[in-house]
């Protein structure tokens, strides 16, 4: 045990987890990491490509190396950093990229050939044959180096998402975060803080200095307190914001239950999207680390995490709380971790500082002017070599921090491209101009990370950022802590022969940055996608800069004439889960159930998804074994008898005003405006490049009202077109458009007995030829005085009517209808049946209208008024459509018992099946029982003089032909008497 | 993004649907002799400019107007936005002074 | 009257009711609704005697209540009326005006509580538009899990929703899954 006092763990209360199978135990407050540590785990996984033994190196999220399989089952999830880990008792976590057991990874070979892996490899060696890429060598690197594996089974978790407004957001909640938070809090401003740890105080909570002449801990909690008191403060702990968007909206998601078992009733994240006024980005610094020889192995870490573990969490990096650890540094903060070990008695064997003025803060060993320039231990830091003015010594040594000097977190401040900008005097990446608007940094992560200076800047940043919205507020009383010494210089890597890691996580070295260099692979856009560095799940957060140090170095450069490197969303990686929202399976997205919908259910029909909506597609009965024995027997019915389906999913368009005559006129192709009140038409919408896009009917229900009916799947965009018409081309027109598709429960009402049917329900409505005759419509009232509206239109081909009713009572009237027809053969069809019927009698549908045909082709060039302007008139005329000659015909295989194969493509016979002899495709095809065989409909080149010709429908897919016969589209009742019945 | 409506203030993206080009309004003369021209140009070839543009959007979650936004497209600024009925109404043309 | 029975836009004969800690939901079937659009020039009308209100807008009597929804475009909403055809009633009101029946294109839920922060924090969950501007006096159109929908605010302590009937099941989920959430 590394356990040693103080920490900010609750050691009253023992959680027990397993690592690989094996039992530790941990406390409240501790993450998987540091309680592994406390247990003497070193060892926490394998690098990515070389399977080199690694351990923890960071402390935060930033970290490249402690990753893991968290949870079991199929709460499963790899790649989870160990330091972020937070532990509750029964945690289960497994170390991955690993074959066999985690301390002898049979592909730790692949270190040993490392000289064949290095940068570029993949791209050189494995280009041919082609044909090996997919099937052999991509599964095994897949296999090979790879991150952790997948459960493979459905998340059981539930997530949300949610949105929030506020004055100001606050990310990151460490020195500067909290001033900036306090505040803005105090001056009534709406202020959301965030924080990605489960504990407020960020940096703070890793160092042993009071504020404010009483322990960090105890200021921050005081300060929570007044903050949890204020109602215009929200507080989101576990919180990351991953992303800045346009106009100050921001991506958050918070881990709700990630620190549970199981979520139990809660979600288990949650996706916020966060409108802010201003922002201020308070996301702290992140230590850089120098590579040298060798410096990847579990032990070696980086100092400010050391630090973090020994004040935070009370454990040492060392297995054995005797063992010496050392200090790597080029500045004085390596020194503070160095004093801060030695308050906790771990001894600490010195600290190797690269400056030759290195100044000795305290009472240890201190070699200036000198470097680490190797390490030994194969699966923990056993010794480390120092090398100083040439002498080379090796000295044991269990644990070893490196300190580099600390890169702000500029992450956020980036998302919009701002170039972050290089600042010499501390030797990092600042934000730069570009940042995203109302964006505010303070703290480490513009370079002020001194707690005294932290504080101060959050508090300004908040006061200028509130002035920016015109909200005034004072800057409160902070403690100020004297600035301790904070000097640098400049060491980027130790020079060697052997591999000095520079990524851990992706396993690239300086070898590799050289190698890139040689290769001309200079620009860091190209370096990184040359040698992977900066990629995966930390980004490169503890790689990047000093990767552009040493190409700086390499080149003869500077830093900022080499480059800069900016981040994108994520700041952390997001689970898909989280993004989705929460909403999957059944409400992934919203259904829209049809008036009839009960009804339908208890006639055991089954549904389908049509758009939005589940609609009826049959009703299949006892002792139907297939659908098409339903969807027959319910198309015979309707020709037979009368049919019911529910059509309410069409759109429904209420056009009224004084100039609602005119406006039509213009929006659909056909004449319009000669429709007589009381009369439906069948009309055209074109788009205005002249293409057919929707069809529908147009009901005139008064001198100044009408009813416009669009297809099922164009509702929306019919609509949103027709108020571009009104709003955008012809303001001048007086015309309301409002959609009633919801206020109405349609039902067609199909086949000859529709008329007897009917008349069973209507009040004093005479339904006869003379008086109600095909495309007449009414208002009327219907069972004792319900209202309703009657359409006398039919896609069957049949006697037909559409009947309107208020949606609630739908159901009602399919019911009372169902009862009433019984006598009559009545037959309640679903969408397969309509279908069939209307590809018997030849009606174009969304199959043939899908934006790519004309009303030529389709048969309807006749309607396409020339008498007036509407949209698409004018293009419809163009030589390239009015010259196309494809019209629709119908099809029929030769040999009545073959199949019409619907997208099947059709070829005159005896010419080759290629592109150059195409000469149309088949729209829509099905089996129907009124003509007794397979029946298609399809676009054919001259097909409106071809009748009775052979052709042949190739479906290369399937690798079939078949012979077809042209016929006219209307398989029934061509002349149109049995729906003028 | 945050589009500013001219009656109910900042409102989310995700409430409308993008049209594009707002020269969509211009729609040209069908009785013009060049009508087929005007038109081919009106529908296939428009501007898309790398920085300040007007464009439609539609309040399709909202109150269903179609707004005129100028945004600047390398920045995502928004400059202004009205209502589509009130940019489409014809400018009064004032006389060149003497 | 006729002799068949209505269903609400939940598929029930009766309206639903759930609670969760201090939220409760439920669908209000017998409210109507229509809609009502000035034609060009004409003045504005006084239905029921409510003063239209300007953009976001809603007022509301003891019995009706006018909801701005768009450039010279309002809903008016009624009590009790639900089964009645209300256009009539709203066209008799303002006969020069253009009136259509939304009674059954909507379905209205109100989410109660005696605090109304709680309605807040389950708005924060349900919509994109700040809680503090979903106030009495206001009505906001937007998307809730890509629906449509109207939000007023009767009284500090009632959030009604207006969704499109055929949503209404999906709106349901929506609402009382996250209400349960915020209770558990």
């Amino acid at each position: 045990m590394t356990r040693i006092r103080g920490g900010l763990i609750d050691r009253g209360t023992s959680l027990s987890f397993t690592f690989d199978g094996k039992t530790y135990s941990g406390h409240p407050g501790d993450t998987l990491a540091s309680a592994l540590l406390a247990n003497g785990v070193r060892l926490m996984g394998r690098s990515f490509k070389y399977h080199r033994p690694r351990g923890v190196f960071a402390a935060g999220s930033e970290e490249p190396n402690a990753m893991v399989e968290l949870r079991e089952g199929a709460r499963r999830e790899p790649n989870t950093r160990a330091t972020v880990a937070e532990l509750y008792e029964g945690l289960v976590a497994k170390s991955q990229n690993r074959v066999g057991p985690l301390s002898c990874d049979v592909l730790a070979v692949n270190d040993v050939l490392s000289p064949f892996f290095a940068a570029g490899f993949y791209y050189k060696t494995f280009m041919w044959p082609r044909a090996f890429w997919e099937k052999l060598y991509e599964p095994v690197i897949r296999r090979a180096a790879g991150l952790g594996q997948l459960s493979m089974q459905a998340d059981p978790d539930d997530y949300d998402s949610g949105f929030l407004h506020c004055d100001l957001l606050v990310i990151g909640g460490g020195a500067a975060g909290l001033a900036a938070a306090l505040t803005t809090g105090r001056a009534g401003a709406r202020v959301v803080l965030a924080d990605e740890d489960f504990r407020l105080g960020g940096r703070l909570l890793s160092e042993r200095d009071p504020l404010g002449g009483i322990p960090a801990v105890d200021w921050i909690a005081g300060l929570e307190a007044e903050l949890d008191s204020l109602p215009n403060v929200r507080i989101l702990r576990r919180t990351t914001v991953f992303g800045a968007y346009d106009h100050g909206i921001y991506g958050a998601v918070a881990r709700v239950a990630d620190h549970l078992k199981t979520p139990g009733a809660q979600v288990r994240q949650s996706l916020w999207r966060i409108t802010a006024k201003r922002t201020v980005l308070a996301a702290g610094a992140t230590e850089r680390h120098i590579p040298f020889a060798d410096n990847d192995r579990p032990g070696i870490m980086l100092a400010g995490a050391m630090r973090s573990y020994a004040n935070r969490w009370a454990v040492t990096p060392q297995a054995h709380a005797a063992d010496p650890v050392a200090i790597f540094t080029n500045n004085d903060d390596g020194h503070r971790t160095a004093l801060d070990l030695m308050a906790q008695e771990v001894p600490v064997l010195g600290v190797i500082d690269t400056r030759s003025d290195a100044p000795k803060l305290g009472d240890y060993t201190l070699f200036p002017d000198a470097t680490v320039t190797g390490s030994k231990g194969r699966l923990g830091l056993t010794q480390i070599q120092i090398t100083r003015a040439g002498q080379s010594t090796w000295v044991d040594c269990a644990a070893l921090g490196v300190s580099g000097g600390w890169n702000p977190n500029v992450h956020l401040a980036s998302h919009h491209r701002g170039r972050p900008v290089w600042d010499a005097a501390t030797q990092s990446f600042l934000p730069g101009p570009g940042g995203p608007e109302g964006m505010h940094v303070a703290g480490a992560a513009a370079g002020r990370g001194q707690t005294g200076l932290a504080l101060a800047d959050g508090a300004k940043a908040a006061v200028a950022a509130l002035a920016q919205i015109g909200m005034s507020a004072s800057l409160p009383e902070l403690p100020a802590p004297e600035a301790t010494a904070d000097t640098l210089t400049p060491c980027w890597h130790v020079p060697s022969k052997k591999r000095a890691w520079v990524d851990f996580q992706n396993d690239v070295t300086v070898k590799d940055i050289a190698l890139a260099h040689q290769e001309n692979m200079r620009p860091v856009e190209h370096l990184k996608r040359w040698t992977t560095l900066g990629m995966a799940t930390d980004q490169g957060k503890t790689a990047n800069v000093t990767a552009l140090a040493v190409m700086a170095e390499l080149s003869g450069k500077s830093i900022p004439e080499t480059g800069t490197t900016i981040f994108r969303p994520p700041y952390t990686g997001v689970a898909i889960s989280a993004l989705g929202g929460g909403d999957s399976g059944d409400s992934f997205r919203p259904r829209r159930l049809t008036p009839t919908h009960s009804w339908a259910a208890t006639r055991g029909a089954v549904f389908t998804e049509v758009g939005a909506w589940m609609r009826a597609q049959y009703y299949p009965q006892t002792g139907e074994t297939h659908w098409r024995q339903t969807v027959d027997r319910e198309a015979k019915a309707v020709r037979a008898g009368v049919g019911l389906c529910d059509v309410t999913t069409l759109g429904k368009i209420d056009v009224q005003g004084a100039d609602a005559t005119t406006f039509l006129n213009r929006v659909y192709a056909n004449m319009m405006g000669t429709l007589r009140v009381g009369r439906v038409r069948y009309g055209l919408m074109l788009r205005e490049d002249g293409f057919l896009y929707d069809d529908g009917t147009c009901a005139r229900l008064a001198e100044d009202h009408y009813v416009v009916t669009t297809t099922t799947g164009n509702a929306g965009l019919v609509y949103r077109n027709l108020e571009f018409a009104r709003q955008c081309l012809w303001p001048e027109l007086d015309v309301h458009l409002i959609s009633t598709t919801d206020a109405w429960a349609q039902i067609a009402v199909a086949g000859p007995n529709a008329r007897s049917l009917l008349s069973r329900i209507v009040d004093d409505f005479d339904l006869s030829n003379d008086a109600f005759p095909f495309m007449a419509c009414s208002t009327l009232t219907i069972c004792n005085g319900l209202r309703a509206r009657l359409f006398r239109i039919s896609f069957s081909g049949e006697l037909a009517y559409e009947l309107a009713v208020p949606a609630r009572y739908g159901n009602a009237v399919m019911q009372r209808l169902a009862e009433q027809g019984a006598d009559l053969g009545v037959t309640p069809y679903g969408i397969e049946a309509l279908s069939v019927l209307r590809i018997e009698k030849g009606h174009a549908a969304g199959a043939e209208l899908n934006g790519q045909t004309t009303a030529d082709m389709s048969g309807l060039g006749m309607m396409v008024s020339r008498k007036k302007d509407s949209i698409g008139v004018v293009m419809s005329r163009r030589d390239g459509l009015a010259q196309d000659s494809r019209r629709m015909v119908g099809l029929q295989p030769v040999e009545p018992t073959h199949t019409v194969t619907p997208g099947a493509h059709l070829f005159a016979q005896g010419d080759p099946q290629d592109m150059a002899h195409d000469q149309g495709w088949i729209t829509s095809a099905c089996y129907s029982p009124h003509v007794g065989s397979s029946i298609g409909l399809g676009f054919l080149l001259q097909g409106d003089n071809r009748m009775g010709e052979i052709v042949i429908a190739a479906n290369p897919l399937a690798g079939e032909t078949t012979q077809l016969r042209i016929v006219p589209s209307h398989f029934v009742d061509p002349e149109g008497e049995r729906l003028r019945a | 993004m945050l589009i500013p409506h001219p009656l109910l203030g900042l409102r989310d993206a995700e409430e409308f649907v993008y049209l594009g080009d707002a020269s969509l309004m211009q729609r040209p003369d069908p009785d013009s002799p060049t009508a087929l021209t005007d038109f081919c140009d009106y529908v296939f070839l428009r501007d898309n400019p790398a920085g300040v543009h007007r464009e439609l959007w539609f309040h399709e979650q909202g109150d269903r107007s179609w707004l005129v936004v100028t945004r600047n497209t390398l920045t995502h600024e928004i400059l202004g936005a009205e209502l589509a009925t009130d940019a489409a109404r014809p400018t009064v043309t004032q006389e060149p002074s003497a | 009257m006729p002799d068949l029975t209505p269903l609400t836009a939940l598929g029930h004969d009766q309206p639903q009711s759930v609670t969760y800690g201090n939220l409760t939901m439920g669908d209000c079937p017998d409210l109507a609704l229509a809609s009502l659009a000035l034609r060009r020039d004409a003045p504005v009308p006084l239905p029921f005697g409510l003063d239209l209100p300007g953009p976001g807008g809603y007022v509301a009597s003891a019995e009706v209540a006018a909801i701005w929804t768009g450039p010279r475009q309002w809903m008016i909403e009624a009590k009790a009326k639900g089964c009645t055809d209300f256009a009539a009633q709203v066209k008799a009101q303002a006969p020069d005006a253009i009136v259509t029946e939304q009674t059954d294109g909507w379905a209205a839920f109100d989410i109660t509580s005696p605090d109304g922060a709680a309605i807040g924090r389950l708005l924060e969950k349900l919509v994109n538009i700040d809680p503090g501007t979903v106030s009495p006096g206001t009505a906001s159109r937007t998307s809730l899990h890509h629906m449509n929908v109207l939000l007023v605010r009767p009284d500090p302590c009632c959030l009604r929703i207006w969704v499109g009937r055929s949503f209404a099941g999906s709106l349901w989920h929506a609402v009382i899954g996250a209400a349960g959430r915020q209770a558990a």
